[in-house]
């Protein structure tokens, strides 16, 4: 049986010696007659990163890392004899664990059938035959799985509490109001594996004694909505939605409610406001949605991909579930990491995995040869995690005693050309812009705190203003009325907390150690360096650059907008930036 | 009930009565800036101001809105909170246009008192005011939005008090402003102008338009003949700004300060509350016992009332008594029959109207009817807000005040005549006066006590001589949808009418609780008001508007017989139905 | 189509587990389709049409390798089972043309040991 070899060179300071690799193999293969037997193939990404060449074998599956030209003969010998080459050989991690994901890229979403190949519905089937609603609860606070939006409250405890009330009609919601800058993790379960969360939602309607259903899904999403109308279509063909489900005595029936792009309708009271055509205000807690929800019935809103998770648990057993992850945080959590990572996307980890696995374990590091910086995890209403603490393990707590959060599970990574103090100004800005602007201390506070940053950015900052800013994070804490408001201060006390230094030098030297901030930069032609090639001339977007290739070049500092372009472009570093 | 301790002192209260109300039980008052003490209003949780603790607990919940639960050791006051409230406080303020001075509620702002109360000296955060126009359009309501700290009051009874859904908020984040939806004019929204959104502002961002300007121009042209009235319900709720108790009736100092502001005769709308009984009750005795017109017969002294049917519920124009307000019947007599009597000259004729109303000021110009005299029957209303303020202007010691009589005979008022003020208070003086129409016999007790109170909708019968007499009470129009539901259900299965005879008052609790009654309304205080004018009901020997002497001199003198061709000309409208936002 | 029962299920799990086919997956979420999953799609149809290949070729959700997108994952027996990063129109019909009809893997676009 012949072996096919992959080879990557996965990054080291020099130059791509992918290509050298698979001639020295080729050469090798052909010296020793292997032609049929071993096929090598030069491949765009093995799932290691910075470790020099790198190569797998498969079917075998033995990895070598740091492979030199002269394991090359080696390593095709072994494959000969079928024992691996130990001198490079690493163990293959498997560092991803696909739970929610498990049909992502697997089944194809527009089919019914291909999801029940997959184990689909097989939960539904066995809680429907033998669970009471109880026994479903009690499974679900077994496996500790707690809620994916962000707060992580126990699912199982708030199936309880909406099961319990008496009323004459309870809802389920599933709440597809994603909307944290970066993060796409539901958008991907719901286009990708759609019926997994109405299985989902079945089991929990079921389980709380709810008849109806409803999707709540923000409009940017027309592929999910598309995908999950037809599911729902299909279901109701197939009598898995409707009256006397899979030959039981359950009736479920789902509808689906867009969501109008206001990211303070992923809370839960504002949600249930939207969905009954009202404007998208939180209102006080008490009471609960789990007493007094939608149209003042109990209903239970869960997650996109705490829905997902569901399937599986029931499936495999509380047991099972409970074993993966960490001792308070079960299961896995899917990130979507984006920003200034080499591989962005959607990763799946048990929880407790270090965030440096995350970062360069599964995303290989930063792009371009940077350094990474930070990452922010938990969007808008978390915080940044610095690089020196990068072993710190993704679970409810570790993050928040790192002055994050979990969030929905968008992690941002930034690199060395981030400045701390205009990130926190980007996340408060966004919550200023999607404050609903029903309480004072979200409203004038956000707006206040936010022109506070932009003194700081453009250098006209004093401590003051700093102390200002903690007071005015303090009050937003402890006195708006939802989410967002409480949370919207975390980037800025974080950064503050972490890169004081950065913050001090905005407001003390008018600096910005990133050199990110336009007010404190100013970009200049270096006229020695520089070759007269032109490009800053035409990159630059505000014809700021004036002169010839005979001449040479100038910035003027007047129509200068700082945007950088220049600097990109030239190609012999010519152009300072301070 | 539950048992709990508030700052080490115990309470105990109902169940879900909130921290900040079970706080008021043992004195102590935590500051809140969006919750309304009124309970028609709901917690908002707006302001973030009224946060307390739960003993040892980080957390700060919200006292307006949450319940107090059983043992809950509560802190309201300790350093960290009211630095918060401080802050948030604060912020308020950057958010404030400083123009207290000229603000109509310099004195009596909400906010200039917190901010006073928590010894603010400094601006400490960046003035950021956005640059909003007002809204006068209406004439009557003026919409401030800088001035506004979107705590949803007005929102609120707009929408869910009075069902009218004229304001609301567009935009979000720091844009985010009180409005009438869609951004339109407030003339052209479905406002009805009962003013309750003006009388539950915290700030000045909602006032009354003020109309004290025109009245001392009228007032101090020689040429003019200025004559006054005032409504049932001001006269027990004026006192308010004079620190008269809840609900003291002041009528005889009204007068008195009237005639020195420079008024040449002072009428109470009381006489003419009177007419309107005359009219309205002959109305329903044509209905009811000749079976002319249709039943049931709604009342229409409350133009917010009117202004809503003619936009919302239409189909009802045909039971609408056709019999105007008081105080239009009151301007049509004073510029026909009181200037021929008194051989003036109408031109030169000024009535103004003092009205605990904010819609009585759309009123007076609502259609041509309003000026059957060949002028406009009443030229300017002033609420009893603006009243107060014209005593204080005119250096008019009110407390101090001898008491005195009003002009005859557009003055002199039955006991039925003043409880037009309260929710039920029509209702009551027609039966009084029906009930004599109907039998030709005196009542033996004038009382009914069904139709009053503060229950949104009163259903009672009254036997008049064995015949039945199914009537509803309603007030706050939110209230109003139930009971003419009732009444087409009724007609479209074909069933037996389920009223007779329907009041309608637009405001809770009536008049006593209008829009442009003094600040801080809440059901202790409707009541208090309404017992004023029940008192001063017993208190007259005439309870019954037929049995008013000089009403009955009018219609001897002039008017001919209730319903009569003069009467019909004079005293009566028509209704039509009108487009609920207009273009 | 007639109401699902419990053996229903079983059954169409069991059918679908007996039939070995040989199969291509194009991701078909928003990353994909943003990166031009449709015409990879549509070109991989083609291909497979004139080469007469016996291969099925289907949709599927997004794997979450995004910015590797459009991602084809392609699985001819007695082959490895590798997904195809940044497939461009070269690399589609080199997919038909090598992989599924000359069973070699096409150099520099595996995405390999990433889930």
């Amino acid at each position: 049986m012949s072996r096919t070899v992959f080879i990557k060179d996965t990054g080291t300071a020099g130059k791509d010696r992918t290509r050298d690799f698979y001639g020295f193999f080729l050469g090798v293969i052909r010296e020793k007659g292997l032609e049929n037997e071993v096929i090598p193939v030069r491949v765009a990404d093995i799932g290691l990163y910075n470790q020099g060449v790198a190569v797998r074998v498969v079917p075998d599956n033995f990895v070598y890392t740091r492979v030199e030209e002269s394991d090359v003969s080696l390593i095709v010998d072994s494959i000969k004899t079928g024992e691996p080459y130990s001198a490079k050989q690493v163990k293959p991690v498997s560092k991803q664990l696909r739970i929610v994901l498990r049909n992502c890229g697997v089944v194809d979403p527009e089919s019914l059938e291909d999801y029940i190949a997959h184990d689909g519905f097989a939960a539904l089937a066995k809680v429907l035959e033998s669970y009471t609603p109880e026994k479903v609860i009690q499974e679900m606070k077994a496996s500790g799985l707690r809620g994916r939006g962000g707060a992580g409250f126990p699912t199982g405890m708030k199936w309880e509490f909406t099961r319990k009330p008496r009323s004459d009609q309870k809802y389920i919601v599933c709440n597809g109001d994603e909307g944290d800058p970066g993060a796409y993790m539901d958008r991907g379960v719901l286009e990708g594996d759609p019926y997994s969360v109405i299985e989902g939602m079945i089991i929990g309607g079921y389980a709380i004694g709810a008849s109806k259903g409803l999707f709540y899904i923000r409009a940017e999403y027309p592929v999910a909505i598309e995908r999950i109308e037809k599911a729902i279509r299909r279901c109701h063909e197939t009598g898995l939605l409707g009256n006397n489900i899979l030959g039981s005595s359950f009736s479920f029936d789902l509808e689906i409610r867009l969501g109008a792009g206001a990211f303070v309708c992923g809370e839960e009271t504002a949600l249930i406001a939207s969905i009954e055509g009202k404007r998208g205000y939180p209102s006080p807690r008490p009471p609960f949605p789990s007493v007094k929800g939608l149209w003042g019935r109990p209903t239970c809103i869960n997650n996109v991909e705490t829905l997902a998770n569901v399937p599986v648990i029931l499936h495999k057993g509380a047991d099972w579930f409970s074993k993966i992850g960490t001792e308070t945080s079960k299961g896995t959590k899917v990130f979507a990491v984006t920003g200034k990572v080499k591989n962005s996307g959607l990763v799946e980890v048990p929880m407790g995995t270090t965030v440096e696995d995350i970062v360069y374990g599964i995303c290989g590091g930063a792009m371009r040869g940077k350094q990474v910086k930070a990452i922010q995890t938990g969007g808008p209403s978390g915080g940044v995690i610095p690089k020196e603490y990068f072993g710190t393990k993704v679970d409810y707590e570790s993050l928040q005693k790192m002055g994050s959060i979990m969030g929905s599970g968008g992690m941002i990574v930034m690199d060395e050309d981030d400045c701390m103090v205009d990130i926190a100004k980007f996340y408060l800005g966004f919550c200023v812009d999607e404050s609903c602007g029903k309480c004072a201390p979200c409203r004038i506070g956000g707006t206040q705190m936010l022109k506070l940053l932009t003194k700081v950015t453009d250098g006209q900052g004093t401590q003051k203003d700093l102390a200002r800013l903690e007071q005015i994070s303090h009050a937003m804490q402890k006195a708006s009325l939802c989410g967002l408001g409480q949370t919207a201060p975390n980037p800025v006390l974080s950064t503050l907390h972490y890169y004081r230094a950065e913050y001090d030098a905005h407001v003390n030297e008018k600096k910005c150690p990133a050199c990110k901030c336009a007010k404190l930069i100013r970009f200049v032609i270096v006229q020695n360096k520089c070759v007269k090639c032109g490009m800053c001339f035409k990159a630059c977007p505000v014809n700021a650059i004036s002169g010839s290739r005979e001449s040479g070049y100038l910035i003027d500092q007047t129509k200068c907008i700082r945007c950088g372009q220049c600097f990109e472009v030239c190609k012999p570093k010519a152009i300072s930036r301070s | 009930m539950v048992k709990a301790v508030i700052n080490g002192i115990q309470v105990e209260v109902p169940e879900q009565t909130t921290i900040l109300n079970a706080a008021k039980k043992v004195q102590i008052k935590i500051p809140t800036l969006c919750k309304h003490p009124d309970s028609y209003l709901h917690a908002s949780g707006a302001c973030g101001i009224c946060l307390v603790r739960v003993k040892g607990s980080k957390k700060m919940l919200r006292a307006c809105c949450t319940p107090i639960e059983e043992g809950m050791d509560i802190i309201t006051h300790d350093p960290e909170i009211v630095a918060i409230r401080r802050t948030v406080i604060e912020l308020f303020l950057s958010n404030h246009p400083n123009e207290c001075l000229s603000c109509g509620r310099n004195n009596n702002c909400e906010l200039q008192t917190l901010v006073a109360d928590f010894g603010i000296r400094e601006e400490y955060f960046e003035k950021i005011v956005r640059d909003i126009p007002k809204d006068d359009s209406t004439g009557n309501i003026v919409l401030d939005p800088r001035k506004c700290i979107n705590c949803g009051r007005c929102v609120d009874v707009c929408q869910n008090v009075q069902d009218v859904w004229a304001l609301t908020f567009l935009h979000r984040g720091f844009n985010t402003r009180m409005a009438p939806a869609g951004d339109i004019s407030l003339s052209d929204s479905p406002c009805v102008r009962c003013g309750q959104c003006a009388a539950h502002c915290p700030t000045g961002a909602i006032v009354e338009q003020d109309d004290t300007v025109l009245a001392w121009r009228a007032l101090r042209d020689p040429e003019q003949y200025c004559v006054v009235q005032i409504a049932p319900a001001v006269r027990v709720a004026l006192g308010e700004a004079f620190g008269f108790p809840f609900g003291a009736n002041v009528t005889k100092k009204i007068y008195a300060a009237l005639r020195r502001m420079g008024f040449k005769a002072v009428f109470d709308t009381n006489f003419s509350a009177d007419v309107t009984i005359m009219e309205e009750a002959s109305e329903f005795v044509e209905r009811f016992v000749h079976k002319k017109g249709p039943l049931p017969l709604i009342t229409s002294c409350c133009p917010s009332w009117v202004d809503f049917m003619e936009k919302f519920h239409s189909d009802m124009i045909p039971h609408f008594s056709s019999a105007k307000s008081p105080h239009e019947m009151m301007g049509a007599l004073i510029k026909t029959y009181y200037a021929q009597k008194n051989n003036l000259d109408p031109a030169k004729l000024k009535v103004v109207s003092v009205m605990p109303c904010t819609a009585k000021k759309f009123e007076i110009s609502r259609s041509a009817d309003m000026s059957v005299s060949g002028y406009q029957d009443v030229d300017v209303v002033l609420t009893t807000r603006e009243l107060a303020r014209m005593i204080k202007q005119a250096g008019i010691d009110f407390v101090n005040l001898p008491d005195e009589e009003c002009d005859h005979i557009l003055g002199d008022y039955s006991g039925a005549g003043t409880i037009f003020g309260a929710t039920g208070g029509v209702m009551e003086a027609a039966l009084r006066t029906a009930y004599s129409f109907v039998t030709g016999e005196k009542l033996a007790k004038v009382e009914f006590e069904n139709v009053r109170g503060l229950e949104g909708v009163k259903e009672t019968s009254v036997d008049i001589k064995g015949t039945e007499v199914k009537i509803a009470v309603a007030h706050g129009l939110v209230n109003v949808e139930f009971v003419l539901n009732q009444i087409r259900r009724a007609r479209k299965e074909g069933k037996p009418l389920p009223y007779h005879f329907v009041e309608v008052m637009a405001c809770p609790g009536g008049c006593v609780g209008g829009g442009g009654q003094p600040y801080g309304v809440t059901d202790e205080l409707r009541l208090a008001r309404a017992g004023g004018l029940y008192s001063d009901d017993e208190a007259k020997t005439v309870r019954c508007s037929h049995e008013n002497p000089y009403v009955r001199q009018l219609y001897k003198e002039f008017l001919g017989k209730p319903l009569g061709e003069k009467a019909h000309h004079l005293l009566h409208t028509k209704y039509q139905p009108l487009p609920v936002y207009r273009r | 189509m007639a109401k699902l029962t419990r053996e229903d299920l079983a059954k169409i799990k069991q059918d679908a587990t007996a039939a070995e086919k040989n199969w291509i997956k194009v991701g078909y979420s928003s990353c994909g389709i943003a990166a031009g999953a449709q015409e990879i799609f549509d070109v991989l149809c083609e291909e497979a049409r004139k080469h007469n290949a016996d291969i099925e070729i289907r949709k599927c959700g997004c794997v979450g390798m995004c910015s590797a997108e459009p991602i084809v994952e392609v699985c001819v027996r007695g082959m490895p089972r590798v997904h195809y990063g940044k497939v461009d129109r070269e690399t589609a019909v080199k997919i038909i043309e090598d992989h599924v009809c000359g069973r070699l893997l096409v150099n520099d676009h595996v995405m390999d040991g990433r889930i």
